[in-house]
């Protein structure tokens, strides 16, 4: 049993078949999908502007993050839970497109990051004040998770147009 | 003014900026990526804002801080996303013309826009905070209205 295989069944599952045939279930998940992007990739992007200099001056980082994290966690939440939901529907479609692999991996590589990000440099975020400039690995790291996130939403969308 | 308002779509459809962008496969596509780009940043701060408006998100900045820190990276987004749009636009005018959801849309979008650089604008660049209830009923319709733009242009695919 190959990969593909689980995917085709996924794919063939009666959830799956229901999903990608019904005319309203997948432009209503995959409409949820899109505008769940402001709760998620909209939230984070504030905080990594905040990181690199660019804006949101009012808030030190730590505060944002803090004060956010309850919202980007519901957001993502969505995301995954949606996005799961279009992966059952379209599994073996998915297996085959470069788009989708190219998402996953820079998926992965934003989670890392996040999670490099969580570690090294959160626990020191109370140091940086309004006025104070994050430590450059800190402003690496918000640069990372923007071009990530960018890529994500790309190859997202180009997987919704069945490209390779 | 309906023969005004034909007029104006055939002449999008027929500019050479639509017969180019309907002449590459991959052209809307990137152009569409761009679109949802501006469109997370657009909605992100206009949650941002509306999040603070109901007394959630960042809620230890006053509602004016808020406001003018996410000001200028709403302009970014609506730039980009409306800038992007119309590219969109001029690539399929006679099909939007045919598209019931592209006018709910625009009429959204004019409402929005509207509103939130006259009324709500107002309410968030006072140093006083509004009345909760006020703050509340400001952020239901901004999202509404913003929200309603997204759900109409994805209705446009389907009718």
């Amino acid at each position: 049993m190959s990969l593909f295989d689980i995917c085709q069944a996924l794919q063939d599952s009666a959830i799956g078949t229901s999903i990608r045939e019904s005319l309203w279930t997948f432009p209503v998940i995959e409409t949820i999908h899109i505008l769940a992007l402001a709760l998620s990739v909209g939230m984070v992007v504030m905080l990594d502007l905040r990181l690199i200099g660019a804006g949101m001056r009012h808030t030190p980082a730590g505060q944002i993050m803090g004060q956010l994290k309850k919202w980007y966690l519901i957001g993502f939440g969505t995301m995954a839970a949606s996005g799961v939901l279009l992966f059952w529907s379209e599994a073996a479609k998915c297996y085959r497109s470069d788009s989708f692999r190219i998402k996953l991996l820079l998926l992965l590589l934003g989670g890392l990051n996040a999670l490099y990000f969580e570690i090294v440099y959160k626990p020191r975020m109370g140091q940086w004040e309004t006025g104070q400039s994050p430590p450059a690995g800190a402003k690496v790291c918000g640069w990372c998770s923007m071009i990530l996130w960018i890529g994500v939403i790309g190859f997202g969308r180009w997987t919704a147009y069945g490209m390779k | 003014m309906g023969r005004i308002v034909f007029y104006f779509f055939r002449w999008a459809d027929e500019s050479s900026v639509g017969a180019a962008i309907r002449a590459s496969t991959w052209v809307f596509a990137f152009i569409e990526v761009f679109h949802l780009l501006g469109l997370t940043l657009l909605l992100g701060t206009v949650v941002l804002v509306d999040l603070r408006l109901c007394g959630y998100g960042l809620r230890r900045q006053s509602i004016a801080e808020v406001a003018s820190d996410a000001l200028p990276w709403m302009l970014v987004g609506m730039a980009v996303t409306i800038g992007s749009g119309s590219l969109l636009f001029v690539s399929e005018a006679m099909k939007c013309y045919g598209s019931p959801p592209f006018f709910v849309k625009m009429g959204f979008l004019f409402t929005a826009l509207v509103f939130t650089f006259t009324l709500h604008r107002k309410l968030t660049k006072r140093n006083t905070p509004p009345p909760p209830v006020w703050g509340k009923v400001a952020a239901g319709l901004s999202l509404f209205l913003w929200f309603g733009v997204g759900l109409a242009g994805r209705a446009i695919a389907f009718y």
